[in-house]
């Protein structure tokens, strides 16, 4: 795959002016070399590369076929090579007139380019905290979407797969929960600003950058509080012949880790003693009976093939690609396919005026299979077979519960489909005034549709499991969202001090429209259209004072229409100041530095993501009545959602300070970062008492949170001959703490999953903890049940829960914080080797401190009809046998399935994320057959993972900062094992 | 050529800053807001009709209503196969535990239709229009509201008594306040709404079904039944008999049948309709009827609320409103031609007959029955109780008898007249005869409630009653953890 170039349009424009330096100084030249510079990557030749003699002033650029030709003083001059994105590489010519080059993509530790908002900067020159994540990284991970590619690669940036369901993107908590309402951040994609990035092709990305700090985000206003992720596509390489690249890879995936649950003898000795009966008369006679599990889940292929071509056509530089994704899902039935395309292009027009463009075209479908099919499993007796003696599908309400037969499920409530059609591009146009002014328009586009096409058929496999007409259920979607900003940069060198000043204006507009239909008939309340609006000004100006004293001053202006007139603008400002120690006049004897900068930030940014007319109570209409000897509908209309008018955003004080150096040739480069993230006026939909009778919870300006934490980053890279190695590790530490709820409340309860709150949200402790009693033991007989508090009904063998306040009975007084489902730390390291044409590369990640509910078994009592084996193994079968697992009985299952310390268990785990070997075949054997790269790899995803959590995986990400941690069987992560090639010709 | 170009786009860029006020001006496409609402006569119409609506959701008439009203008192039991809906369960057997999904259903559903209420009570009255119908509309909420009240309070005793549309600043800030505050704020919305409201047949017939002065006769003379004030109860009741816009239909069963909605017993009821429907419920259905509907073949419904052993056995014999209150198996149902046949997932079952609806289009959810909340026939018990008690013995005898009279049809063997004229002897007879009159129909719970005989006749029945606890539910949790408010008496 190429990685090249991306950066390198944008400061391709300092090539004239290198150009006019070479020319000036050409006439001291004494002795002529000549030579070709080859790229390390591929062996193409670099077109537009700097020459220079080191010591001189003189110089050149090597041509279309990378050739160059310099006068040097000396026959033993050293000449340095120089091209944006690459090292920059010394060459002694002793003697030599004559030679051949190849420069290497810059590692990216000294000089690296980040991206950042409206522009970008030099790594050194920033005084915000960025992450930035190469191509080579997000590769490796098979997925769909950029946002997995992620986990464990920056630090303060915690990503949790969504679920393991194909083309699944996952949830992004950028430096803590910020919120108790949306915590995604903003991503940017070249240009655009969007919250969804599924239609990002991962093989089209260049870089992602994930901006951390105010001084970075504030730039981005009323969207920024929770972080901003900039994606950069791969554009046309200047200077470069066109490159054809091919890469593909085909793997298999199985499920990561299946759930321990009872064969059908375990099951029924099991229900025999919850019943209290003997139902079953030989339990063993029943043998294994059917694993559920294995009915649902299956081993299932997932491919990927990628073409792109690259280059400069008639100084039109492009990069286009076409991709083809498709994975089959490891649940029955399930799948996703995929298929995108992407033009990039830029075209100089005049010496002044340039055009560019960025387009992405994304078709992908989705076949799920409706209804919670994996609860059903879960809940499965597994005494039941697939199907009767006569072939029909069994009916599993033989014990009275409505449960669902998954075979049944998989047959006629498979056929669904969604489908996603959508556009989205950027078109810019840069006008250079003046020599120092550049003048922007960037209009982007974002244009989808949804069409969700669920079709049922008329069955009928039990009273509950059942389906009299068919059925054709179509949900369509249409979003549109445009944007266009205007921005006019200012760049200036004055003696001493470098200035970029930035200013312009933003307008964005969001349309979303939903038709839902049943057999073509609309559904009451089935149209609805949403819109919102965005207006801003932008100011930015970063000034650097003798090379090392840096200074960031940002403001942001946005009005938005999700707020009532007077508290529609909001301003957000930041100040950052950065000091590059290592060029200090007393640091320059020093060798152990190769940079050292210290920076501080402080700045406000906003959240306006809620509800699109959170201010505005919008009038329910369809609320019939019926009057009339003819009984005939009267049309009913009134407010049952209340709104609340006074709302505003949200805003997050941030602070930061951090720590940059690079050590030994920048070998080692490190990154330590302190922060607070203080969250106030935090937009949240809280549950309110059932009096007041709204139907749905008003938006109020409800809490405040407060994120501290310490970002570590370390990275080590090092060529030693034919050997590249690299290692490295981020480590993150976040402290989220509740600081004050608003509206004078104390504590917020949310998720009754049937016998009350779970989680509960209170002033100095996490955001959403778990909330319940605690499991003193287990009343072993009838003495202790009179020598402890109790509620009443219990008997020998429940829970004996703590009386935790000491008044001697047992209430819900006696509930308390049983941990936090946000880990505390969050750590991930990678290594990887090059060495005669092998590489080798392995990542894990890991995560502790956060404790999960097994809510499946919580809310559906234990899986009542099927027990998880840990109930089964551990549970009391008399005096003596547990004191720590309940009896196994019908008549104590409401005691003993209140929210207790029984349901949680530790969520921390450690992954092996990736494991890649590869091998590249020598360049010389290919230039024969035009090649100039074939590389064979084989990769593993989520081979190996340690956790305690006894159900598929400890991560259960949630929109609802109130619901995260809450196992309630999502669809479950699956490992992958595939072989890929790459191939550039 | 610069100039070219950057002039245009200046000028774009001055345009859309200037019309930016404008451009963030936003209001949901195809959607009325509050500020525009409360403006016409529609809107007062609509916004009444808002709140009748709320009467058919399955929070305020589905498994939770008739779990805290036929289930839990000795009329019946839970229904359905054993172990369908634990919840229900545990009312039927008096666990009543405060998070029991079923309280914060009936709780939240009538909560709601009393929001419904207050916001066009607050409303209506300032849009400018015919004030005999303003008045009217408002009276109606008025009596919704109060209807409201009347059945949360018998549930919950204490309660947060809302009558406006609370804001942001209120959530949390409302009290229980004693019960004899929400009577008081129940029979000033009932006395508003009989001073507003038309007779029965005063309305136009398209508006048949909405709430009348009998009805709040009726729920008066149920108010003061409550409080036992008896001679208040006597005088509403005698308001509602010589109103002269009631009587007795003369076959017993007809009242629950199509023909016997809004006919000359109804004093009130909450309409529904099954209209054609692609969805499993119609705009116009109530669940009531699928929750009760025979469960297994015919597939009417899911088979709840079973009508007890005790309840069958409370007939007098040859009593021919048993055999109209109860679907046995291998019965033909009330078309004529279906027979039930036995489910042998269900042990002995059994179904009310008197939520059975005949075919209907759409699906069983969609629930086309009228809900009979007032009878004639209970104005009539109601009458003959407090006279009884005011010590007018042989009028209450003549109420009575006129129930039995219809009861006993043409058949002059069953059901002879009451002739006892001992107070106690008598109210035995009254309470005995409401029973079995009004079995089935979500009376008898209240009605032990209110003559203090819950706890022996639930414990007659093995019923884990504790008295002094089980009279009144406790208080949803959600409700207690959110708002601090004290518990019921020895709830935890």
């Amino acid at each position: 795959m190429k990685q090249i170039g991306t950066i390198s349009k944008r400061w391709r424009s300092s090539i004239p002016l290198l150009l006019c330096l070479f020319f000036a100084q050409i006439a001291i030249a004494q002795v002529r070399i000549s030579g070709q510079v080859l790229s390390g990557a591929d062996g193409s030749t670099v077109i537009g590369a700097t020459v220079k003699e080191k010591g001189a002033s003189n110089g050149a650029i090597t041509d279309i076929d990378g050739n160059f030709t310099i006068e040097v003083s000396d026959a033993n001059a050293t000449l340095v090579f120089n091209y944006t994105g690459f090292t920059q590489k010394e060459v002694a010519l002793n003697g030599q007139t004559r030679i051949a080059v190849t420069i290497d993509e810059d590692a990216g530790l000294l000089n690296e380019i980040v991206v950042v908002g409206y522009g970008t900067q030099k790594k050194s020159d920033l005084t915000g905290a960025v992450g930035t994540v190469k191509a080579r990284d997000i590769e490796r991970i098979p997925s769909a979407s950029v946002d997995q590619a992620l986990q464990g690669k920056i630090a303060g940036v915690y990503v949790t797969p969504a679920s393991g369901e194909p083309g699944a993107s996952a949830f992004i908590r950028i430096r803590g929960t910020g919120t108790l309402n949306n915590s995604n951040p903003l991503f940017v994609v070249d240009g655009m600003l969007l919250d969804d990035i599924s239609f990002v092709n991962p093989q089209d990305v260049e870089s992602v950058e994930v901006l951390k700090d105010a001084s970075a985000t504030a730039i981005y206003g009323n969207r920024g509080a929770n972080g901003v992720i900039i994606i950069t596509t791969k554009r046309g390489t200047s200077g470069r012949s066109a490159i054809v690249s091919l890469s593909t890879y085909y793997g298999n995936q199985q499920i990561a880790k299946k759930l321990s649950l009872l064969n059908a003898s375990e099951f029924a000795q099991m229900y025999n003693e919850y019943k209290g009966t003997n139902f079953y008369t030989d339990p063993a006679a029943l043998g294994t009976g059917t694993d559920w599990q294995d009915v649902i889940f299956r081993d299932a292929p997932i491919a990927n093939v990628q073409l792109g071509v690259n280059g400069v056509w008639k100084k039109l530089q492009y990069n286009l690609s076409g991709n083809y994704f498709n994975q089959s899902g490891i649940l029955e039935k399930t799948a996703f396919d995929r298929k995108t395309g992407r033009i990039n292009a830029e075209y100089p027009v005049a010496k002044f005026l340039k055009v560019g463009t960025s387009v992405a075209y994304s078709s992908a479908l989705l076949k799920s299979v409706n209804g919670g099919i994996i609860g059903s499993a879960y809940r499965m007796s597994p005494v039941f077979a697939e199907r009767d003696s006569t072939g029909d599908f069994t009916d599993p309400t033989f014990f009275g519960q409505a449960l669902a037969n998954p075979a049944a499920d998989l047959f006629y409530k498979s056929d669904w489909r969604n489908r996603v059609n959508r556009l989205v591009g950027t078109f810019y146009t840069d006008i250079t005034l003046f020599k120092d002014f550049t003048f922007r328009t960037n209009l982007g586009l974002d244009k989808w549709g949804v069409r969700l096409r669920y079709f049922e058929p008329a069955f009928e496999v039990s009273n509950s499991q059942r389906n009299p007409y068919p059925r054709t259920s179509r949900d369509t979607t249409n979003v549109r969202s445009w944007l266009w900003e205007n921005t006019l940069t200012w760049n200036k060198e004055f003696e001493n001090m470098t200035l970029n000043v930035l200013g312009g204006q933003s307008a964005q507009e969001y349309r979303n429209e939903l038709r839902r239909t049943i057999n073509d008939t609309l559904q009451p309340n089935g149209q609805e259209i949403r819109e919102w609006a965005m207006f801003s000004f932008i100011f930015r100006t970063n000034a650097t004072f003798f090379d090392r004293y840096l200074l960031t001053v940002s403001l942001r202006a946005d009005g938005s229409s999700r707020f009532a007139k007077g508290n529609r603008w909001g301003y957000f400002p930041s100040v950052a100041v950065g000091w590059n120690i290592a060029q200090e006049p007393f640091m320059r004897g020093q060798k152990v530095f190769d940079r050292l900068k210290l920076r501080a930030s402080w700045g406000i940014v906003g959240n306006d993501k809620t509800q699109e007319y959170p201010s505005q109570g919008i009038i329910t209409d369809e609320l019939y009545a019926v009057f009339g000897p003819n009984e005939t509908l009267d049309s009913g209309a009134t407010l049952i959602n209340y709104a609340n008018p006074d709302v505003v955003w949200e805003s997050a004080h941030q602070t930061d300070i951090g720590l940059e150096f690079a050590m030994f040739n920048g070998r080692l480069s490190a990154e330590v970062d302190w922060y607070r993230r203080f969250t106030s006026n935090i937009l949240a939909d809280l549950p309110i008492p059932d009096y007041v009778g709204s139907q749905a919870t008003p938006v109020v300006n409800s809490a405040q949170v407060r994120n501290t934490g310490w970002d570590f980053t370390l990275n080590w890279r090092e060529t030693r001959g034919k050997v590249t190695y690299n290692f490295g590790g981020i480590l993150s530490l976040v402290d989220n703490e509740v600081v004050k709820l608003n509206q004078a409340k104390s504590e917020i309860l949310s998720e009754n999953l049937g016998q009350g709150f779970v989680t509960r949200t209170v002033p100095g402790q996490p955001i959403g903890s778990f909330y319940g009693y605690q499991v003193d033991g287990i009343f072993q007989n009838t003495e202790e049940l009179s020598q402890y508090p109790k509620f009443g009904n219990e008997k020998p063998g429940d829970f004996r829960y703590k009386d935790l306040n000491g008044d001697g009975i047992l209430s819900d007084l006696d509930r308390g914080f049983l941990g936090s489902p946000i880990p505390t730390t969050m750590y991930g390291f990678n290594a990887g080797i090059e060495v005669f044409g092998f590489d080798l590369g392995a990542d894990v990640f890991g995560l502790s401190g956060n404790k999960v509910m097994n809510a499946k078994a919580a809310s559906t009592r234990f899986a009542v009809y099927n027990w998880e084996r840990l109930f089964f193994d551990g549970r009391w079968t008399g005096e003596g046998t547990s004191n720590s697992v309940p009896r196994a009985s019908e008549e104590g299952l409401q005691h003993n399935t209140r929210m207790s310390d029984f349901f949680i268990e530790d969520g921390s785990f450690l992954r092996l994320r990736s494991v890649v070997i590869g091998y590249s075949l020598p360049r010389h054997l290919l230039s024969g057959i035009g090649m100039s790269r074939l590389r064979f790899y084989a990769s593993g995803t989520n081979l190996w993972t340690k956790q305690d959590y006894s159900g598929f995986s400890p991560e259960f990400p949630s929109n609802n900062p109130y619901a995260v941690g809450l196992d309630r069987l999502y669809y479950p992560m699956s490992k992958t094992i595939l072989f890929g090639l790459n191939a550039t010709f | 050529m610069i100039y070219k170009i950057l002039f245009p786009t200046l000028l774009l860029f001055l345009a859309v800053t200037s019309c930016q006020k404008d451009f963030l001006d936003r209001q949901q496409p195809g959607e009325l807001t509050f500020d525009k609402f409360f403006q016409t006569p529609e809107h007062a119409e609509q916004a009444t009709n808002a709140v009748y609506n709320q009467f058919r959701s399955f929070d305020c008439v589905g498994l939770g209503y008739l779990g805290c009203t036929d289930i839990i008192s000795d009329d019946s039991d839970k229904g359905s196969t054993p172990n369908d809906q634990p919840p229900l369960t545990d009312i039927d057997n008096f666990t009543l535990d405060p998070s029991n999904t079923y309280f914060s259903a009936v709780y939240r559903g009538y909560y709601r239709a009393i929001a419904r209420a207050n916001i066009a009570i607050e409303n209506i009255p300032q849009i400018d229009m015919d004030a005999a119908l303003r008045d009217r509309l408002v009276g109606e909420c008025r009596f919704l509201r109060a209807y409201s009240y009347f059945l949360l309070v018998q549930w919950f005793g204490d309660l947060p008594i809302i009558t406006r549309t609370l804001g942001a600043d209120d959530y949390y800030a409302q009290t229980r306040q004693p019960v004899a505050e929400v009577y008081n704020q129940i029979e000033s919305d009932l006395l508003a709404a009989l001073a507003v409201l038309p007779e029965k047949d005063a309305y136009p017939a398209e508006d048949l079904g909405r709430v009348t002065k009998g009805a709040a006769r009726g729920l008066l003379a149920k108010l003061y039944m409550l409080k036992k004030d008896y001679e208040k109860a006597e005088q509403y009741c005698m308001e509602v008999i010589n109103s002269d816009k009631y009587s007795l239909l003369p076959k017993y069963a007809d009242n629950f049948k199509q023909v016997g909605e809004n006919g000359a017993e109804s004093v009130f009821e909450i309409q529904a309709a099954a209209l054609p429907t692609q969805q499993a419920a119609g705009p116009g259905a109530s669940p009531y009827n699928m929750i009760q509907g025979v469960r297994g073949n015919p597939n009417l419904g899911w088979g709840f609320n079973r009508p007890s052993d005790n309840l069958v056995t409370a007939y007098e014999n040859g009593d021919p409103r048993r055999e109209a209150t109860v679907i046995y198996v291998g019965e033909v149902l009330p078309d004529g031609v279906t027979e039930v046949k036995d489910n042998p997932e269900i042990l002995n079952e059994r179904f009310n007959q008197k939520a059975w609806v005949p075919a209907h289009p759409g699906l069983q959810d969609n629930g086309p029955g009228n809900i009979r909340i007032i009878r004639y026939a209970d104005i009539l018990l109601l009458a003959a109780e407090a006279l009884n008690e005011n010590g007018k013995s042989g009028e209450a005898l003549q109420y009575l008898n006129q129930v039995r009279k219809r009861a006993r049809g043409t058949n002059q063997i069953i059901l002879p007249d009451v002739t006892v004229t001992d107070q106690s002897q008598l109210r035995d007879r009254i309470y005995r005869e409401r029973r079995v009159e009004l079995a089935m129909e979500q009376h008898r719970w209240f009605d032990l409630l209110r003559w203090g005989r819950a706890a022996s006749v639930m414990q007659a029945v093995g019923k884990n009653f504790v008295a002094g606890k089980h009279e009144i539910l406790p208080l949803p949790q959600t409700e207690v953890d959110l708002t601090g408010m004290p518990q019921n008496p020895n709830y935890n």
